[in-house]
């Protein structure tokens, strides 16, 4: 297993580096650090001005080859040097917006994005699980079929109509909630982040209980569970230790895979409802285009992908002990 | 046995979900502020994009300004009320005069308001220990100048300072020292720019007395000194935030202003609460004019009740809220429920809220107040005069082309159909509001007129839009960075436009990089742009037309590379003279002249239409950056009321949907078992 693991490791590491290599081609190849100079300056600029920021900004070295340079500078004193030595040391730098220390800025995001997209997670997974538990024990019931029937139509609705209609309906013509807002005091966390959870479930329930349901379904008609019952376990031993836990292969692959999404936070929910994570961090970078920021988020996303993906497979290991990672 | 167990866990679940779901409902309610806040005076706005920079020597932007223009002062400001826009000393005693020298230098006299002090801040223990404010001084009106002109600053405001004498040397020498020797960029700021010399046209004369020499005359210069550019800085704060603290200066503010920040969470939340230490509010007997509201304004402004704060002092609010919302939908819904105090009119609800141009029955029910406003600004059509066809070169032909296609674009269709109406349909550079705008005046190829446009177009050589190298459709080339679906039917508008008289436009539309390239290229025919003014003076419009300003040639603003000896020479007399009959004869005369040479098509002068509650007070919307929430005023007692009425919630749905759900599924459950046993 150990020898697995430095096996992917490794890989990982491969990956991140094409990543990078990625990044780099994608933000000085195919777009021009000048435009993120306007975007910062505004178009009233002059070229002197931009000049002289993009000289701040390490946008005027060149992007392989320093041939002007002496020794080793010729290739360290370049624009790719430098991206891929900030990126491995996580010395992110400063916005290209608004000259903040990137890493500040991550670290200021991530506290919001945890309190709405932990709370989801947490909530979302036992609800999914209970829910279609429920339904598949009452399959072929009408149930069943209702609930086959409402998450289809959940969905059916994109993420953006549930968030708005959500906020038409129960934050203003209920009144229940405010429609967007944030603040970390523990006492009024709750009354900003009930409403995002509440659309955020009901908008991930219907892919879950389909899915879960399908598995469980599927887990419900095997030989075991027979054999089970036939040696009298209960209804809710035979589902809930028996079907479930041989579910959870398929169910696990998701949850693991859902994690560095807890990190980077969700750009639509917090976009509409005002959530200062890491979701709205990328959004503002995108909208200023503030490469560097941009640069940094997705290679974190990158990073943290590439171990949840290792995480996954260790993770099958403790689910099945059929499984060895060889 | 089992079916006990599940029915009973059913019913336990049942209530337990309908128990949380009805506390959460009826505990919450949907007011985002604390209840506490309810009687202090505080504004409420919302942010879309949040600053850039806190740098008043940096920023240039409308996003910054909604902070900066609080938190700093500058040495003069624009009448809040008074229309066409007026400058008032702010830091200043009194607005400086002009003294030509006999050199042909223009010498300004800063009389500086004493007894000024900044915010308290742990920066100023860097002049004097255990110290947490000190006077602001003509020295710190200096170093706001060095700082312009320090390239490492990379103010903007580089190229207008410039006409100070001595600025640019000031600025080499800086750069020269600091490339010469790597320990001299470690020395404090405040000794590198001693080291670096004087500033021949900024002098330091006395404790409140600087004095500003231009080497030449630039009557516009004052409207700067109204801009953040000029704000005073303590160089206690850039040493401490950008030197030892390595926290950036430009995400604080340590400014004199009537509000210090409070708070600057840029992606949630900007407070700003009113200083006790400004000088407005530590001397109220002074009645200083940035400090006092004023007595006067244009007419209509005391039937508004804009005159009812008259002689109070300022500020009149406690604190500024700015909260961060980046979506539209969400922003406007709040102000409707009463958690914003001012508000814009989204697209969405335009119909429900303006009908016949006038605020709808349901908005007035409400109390809701409609405010139009002209923003000095100019969207237009460009030519560029360096292209063979539609350019200088073409001569006459060209003249009479461009004639043509202006005749054919309907302004007034174009605002109906992409704006719910909201603009002026342009007629000159010139906006309402500035000096020399004329609005009797009617450009005579502005109004629609196929007729005239096609027997102009005949004239040119292109009969029916007929080109007659090719004996096809004259084809011209519409360049655009915007690739948005919303812009390629604007842009369909004007292509559809001169398709009626035969000319086939088509649209390159392109990214940013390249519409770029191809401007400094010269490569493009027919584009869109606008300008939003700098400051209230005809200069800051007509120079977009200057030939010096060239894009093509050097990357200034005139994207048209309009070039005329005339214009020019109209354009330099405007801008040196004061203001008087014969400046608007020269401003007269060029508007002749851009009439019959055409190198743009004037579309439209944006329009504002704004919301506000029934219990803000003092709501005059300028379109320039300027400090006006401290003239505002509010009603706390009517808005809890208000509120109050507006958002009781609505519980029996969610009662409903518990008892719908056990209804619903209680009976199939039963039944299973029932049909097991």
């Amino acid at each position: 297993m150990l020898a697995y693991i430095v096996r992917r490791l490794g890989q990982g590491v491969v990956t991140v580096l094409g990543v990078l290599l990625f990044l780099f081609l994608l933000f000085f190849q195919f777009a021009q650090p000048i435009d993120v100079a306007k975007r910062a300056l505004g178009d009233k600029a002059r070229t002197e001005v931009i000049e002289e920021w993009l000289s701040q900004h390490g946008y005027d070295k060149p992007k392989y080859w320093n041939g002007d340079a002496p020794g080793i500078a010729r290739a360290t004193d370049t624009m790719l040097y430098v991206h891929f030595a900030s990126m491995l040391s996580f010395d992110f730098g400063k916005s290209d917006a608004d000259d903040v220390p990137i890493i500040k800025r991550i670290r200021e995001g991530a506290g919001p994005s945890l309190s709405f997209t932990v709370p989801l997670f947490l909530l979302g997974l036992p609800i999914g699980i209970v829910l279609s538990l429920f339904v598949a024990y009452f399959r072929e019931t009408y149930i069943d079929r209702a609930g086959v029937v409402i998450a289809v139509f959940f969905m059916s609705i994109s993420t953006l109509v549930m968030i708005i209609g959500g906020q038409y309906v129960i934050g203003k013509l209920l009144r229940w909630f405010p429609i967007s807002g944030f603040d970390p005091s523990p006492d009024v966390i709750v009354r900003f982040l009930a409403l995002p959870i509440m659309i955020g479930l009901i908008s991930n329930l219907g892919s879950n209980l389909r899915f879960y349901r399908t598995v469980f379904i599927e887990e419900i008609h095997r030989d075991y569970v027979r054999t089970a019952r036939a040696k009298g376990a209960g209804d809710i031993r035979v589902m809930t230790r028996h079907v479930l836990r041989n579910a959870l292969i398929p169910i696990l692959t998701g949850v693991v895979l859902a994690i560095p999404f807890l990190f980077l936070g969700s750009l639509l929910f917090e976009s509409f409802f005002g959530i200062p994570g890491l979701g709205q961090v990328t959004v503002n970078a995108i909208n200023a285009n503030d490469f560097a920021t941009l640069r940094a988020m997705v290679y974190i996303g990158a990073l943290l992908l590439i171990f949840a993906q290792i995480l996954v497979d260790i993770s099958y290991t403790w689910a099945d002990p059929r499984v060895r990672l060889e | 046995m089992l079916g006990e167990v599940v029915r009973r866990s059913v019913r336990a679940a049942a209530c337990i979900v309908c128990t949380v779901a009805i506390t959460l409902c009826t505990s919450c309610g949907n007011n985002p502020y604390p209840d506490s806040d309810a009687p202090a005076k505080i504004v409420y706005s919302s942010f879309g994009n949040p600053p850039r920079t806190l740098d008043p020597q940096v920023s240039y932007s409308a996003n910054d300004q909604r902070v900066l223009a609080h938190v700093y002062e500058t040495p003069l400001e624009y009448h809040f009320l008074a229309r066409p826009y007026r400058l008032i000393p702010g830091l200043l005693t009194e607005v400086p005069q002009p003294e030509p020298m006999v050199s042909g230098s223009v010498r300004y006299r800063f009389s500086i308001r004493a007894g000024v002090r900044y915010i308290e801040d742990d920066c100023f223990e860097l002049s004097q220990t255990g110290a947490r404010t000190r006077e602001m001084r003509a020295t710190d009106f200096l170093f706001a100048l060095q700082r312009i002109a320090d390239p490492e600053v990379n103010s903007p405001a580089i190229t207008t300072f410039e006409k100070l004498a001595g600025l640019r040397g000031f600025r080499e020498r800086l750069e020269q020292l600091r490339e010469s020797d790597p320990a001299f960029g470690e020395l404090r700021i405040d000794e590198q720019y001693a080291r670096a010399g004087i500033i021949e046209g900024a002098r330091v004369l006395g404790p409140y007395e600087l004095e500003v020499i231009l080497d030449k005359p630039y009557p516009q210069i004052l409207y700067w000194f109204a801009m953040p550019f000029t704000s005073p800085v303590p160089w206690e704060a850039i040493a401490h935030y950008d030197g030892e603290q390595n926290e950036p200066f430009a995400e604080v503010a340590i400014g004199t202003g009537p509000f210090r920040l409070a708070r600057y969470d840029k992606q949630s939340r900007i407070v700003l609460e009113r200083n006790p230490h400004w000088y407005g509010v530590e001397h109220p007997e002074w009645k200083a004019p940035g400090a006092t509201y004023p007595s006067e304004g244009e007419p209509g402004d005391r039937e508004n009740g804009l005159l009812n704060a008259a002689g109070k002092s300022l500020p009149l609010i406690d604190r500024i809220e700015l909260l961060y919302e980046k979506e539209s939908i969400p922003r406007f819904t709040k102000f409707l429920q009463g958690y914003y105090d001012a508000s814009g009119i989204i697209k969405e609800s335009f119909d429900r809220v303006v009908t016949e141009d006038r605020l709808s029955p349901e908005m007035e029910a409400l109390g809701m107040r409609l405010r139009k406003s002209v923003e000095p600004t100019i969207y237009y059509l460009g030519f560029n005069m360096l292209d063979p066809v539609v350019g200088h070169a073409a001569g006459e032909r060209g003249r009479k082309l461009r004639q043509a296609m202006s005749l054919a674009i309907n302004t007034e269709s174009y605002l109906d159909i992409f704006r719910n109406g909201r603009g002026i349909p342009a007629q000159t550079p010139l906006p309402p509001g500035l000096y020399g705008y004329d609005p009797e005046y009617k450009n005579p190829y502005r109004s629609p007129d196929l007729e005239r446009a096609t027997k102009l177009l005949t004239e040119a050589g292109y009969p029916g839009g007929i080109d007659p190298q090719t004996l096809k459709p004259l084809k011209l080339s519409f360049d655009t960075p915007d690739t948005s679906a919303q812009g390629r039917l604007t842009h369909l508008f004007y292509t559809d436009s001169w398709a009626k008289l035969g000319i086939r436009v088509e649209i390159e539309a392109t990214n940013y990089n390249k519409f770029q390239q191809k401007v400094r290229d010269g490569a493009y025919q027919i584009y869109q742009w606008g300008w939003i003014a700098d400051y209230p003076d005809p200069e800051n419009f007509l120079f977009l037309l200057w030939s010096k300003m060239g894009q093509t040639k050097t990357g200034g603003p005139n994207s048209a590379n309009f070039s005329n000896a005339e214009f020019d020479a109209l354009y330099l007399k405007v801008r040196d003279l004061p203001d008087g009959p014969e400046r608007i004869a020269s401003i007269d005369e060029m508007r002749k002249l851009l009439e019959r040479e055409c190198p743009w098509i004037p579309l439209f002068h944006g329009e504002l239409y704004s919301l506000y509650q029934p219990w803000l007070l003092n709501v005059k919307p300028t379109g320039l950056s300027s400090p006006t929430l401290k003239y505002r005023d509010l009603e706390p007692q009517l808005r809890a009321k208000l509120r109050e009425r507006w958002n009781q919630p609505i519980h029996w749905p969610a009662y409903a949907l518990a008892g719908l759900i056990v209804t619903a599924v209680v009976p199939g459950i039963f039944t299973f078992f029932r049909e097991r046993q």
